[in-house]
């Protein structure tokens, strides 16, 4: 009879880490800043303080995928969204702004600040193309880096939380399993 | 000096344009590879092409490769302009042919301080 060694393989899943053991949430809150300079303005200030999300928000994300797979999303209220869009837009945003344009803007800055996570992990990883509106669930508590920041007032959290459900605990007596056929030594 | 930016993001597009605009450059802009491509054989053959990585379509590593392929557009410098940051990606992009890489978030200074070492500011900038 042949057996497999699911050994390696249990290692492997054993081993999958979760966020906090990668990045930290000073890190994930230096990366936005950067973005935002870049993008939204020299002058824009994120200030790390939370604030309560309206009943009515958007997210916008990439998702990493690698030795650490997950998304990292950015959500804030919709008006708030499209006030992003406008500074991002300056002269050339429309004086009507459509939900294309929103989700343009808003997903480039989760493609920007989702690019600079992804470059903070270890090895090689592939980056989605931005994805925005009703943003992924949380599958695992403990493989979450959340921060919650202020701009202009106005709440924006930015997830990095991994896709995959967490692992079932670790048992503390070996388990064996018996086949039909075993006989017993 | 004309200058072609490709893109996927209008936001993004917008930014770059600005800052190349700011510098003396003449701009059009493109939302993937593919969409550039029909600029260039419209015979709109720019000096510089800032490109996106990755973009729907057409990427812009293909686009690199496909304008490499054409020896009617080796006059034309390619940047990347792209959130993709491993060294890989970096090496896999100048080995296609890209002349320079800039990584998401980038600054205008960081923008000019290539467009310099590339000799590619117009002279009243220079000056």
């Amino acid at each position: 009879m042949t057996t497999f060694d699911t050994a390696e393989r249990r290692r492997t899943v054993e081993a999958r880490p979760v966020i906090a053991e990668l990045i930290d949430a000073a890190t994930v809150q230096a990366i936005a800043e950067e973005a935002w300079i870049s993008l939204v303005g020299e002058e824009e200030v994120l200030v790390p303080l939370p604030g309560e999300l309206p009943a009515d928000v958007l997210s916008s994300w990439v998702d990493v995928v690698g030795p650490w797979t997950g998304s990292v999303v950015l959500t804030t209220g919709r008006r708030t969204a499209e006030e992003l869009t406008r500074a991002l837009l300056r002269d050339s945003a429309p004086a009507e702004l459509e939900e294309e344009d929103v989700a343009d803007a808003f997903g480039e800055i989760a493609n920007v600040v989702g690019g600079s996570v992804k470059a903070a992990l270890p090895g090689q990883s592939a980056l989605s193309l931005p994805s925005v509106g009703t943003g992924p669930d949380v599958r695992n508590a403990a493989d979450v880096c959340r921060i919650d920041l202020l701009w202009r007032g106005e709440p924006v959290a930015i997830s990095v939380q991994g896709a995959l459900p967490a692992l079932p605990a670790p048992r503390t007596t070996p388990v064996h399993p018996t086949y039909e056929n075993e006989v017993p030594l | 000096m004309r200058a072609l930016v490709i893109d996927d993001s209008r936001a993004m597009r917008r930014i770059v344009s600005s800052i190349l605009t700011g510098l003396g450059y003449e701009v059009r802009d493109a939302g993937h590879g593919g969409e550039a491509l029909d600029v260039l054989n419209e015979g709109w053959v720019p000096d510089l092409a800032t490109i996106d990585w990755n973009m729907p379509v057409m990427d812009g590593l293909q686009f690199v490769s496909a304008v490499r392929s054409n020896p009617a557009w080796r006059s034309m410098t390619m940047m990347m302009v792209t959130s993709e940051s491993e060294h890989t990606q970096i090496v896999r992009a100048l080995a296609a042919g890209a002349h320079e890489y800039v990584i998401k978030p980038f600054t205008a200074d960081a923008i000019r301080d290539k467009l310099a070492l590339l000799g590619l500011l117009p002279q009243e900038v220079v000056l």
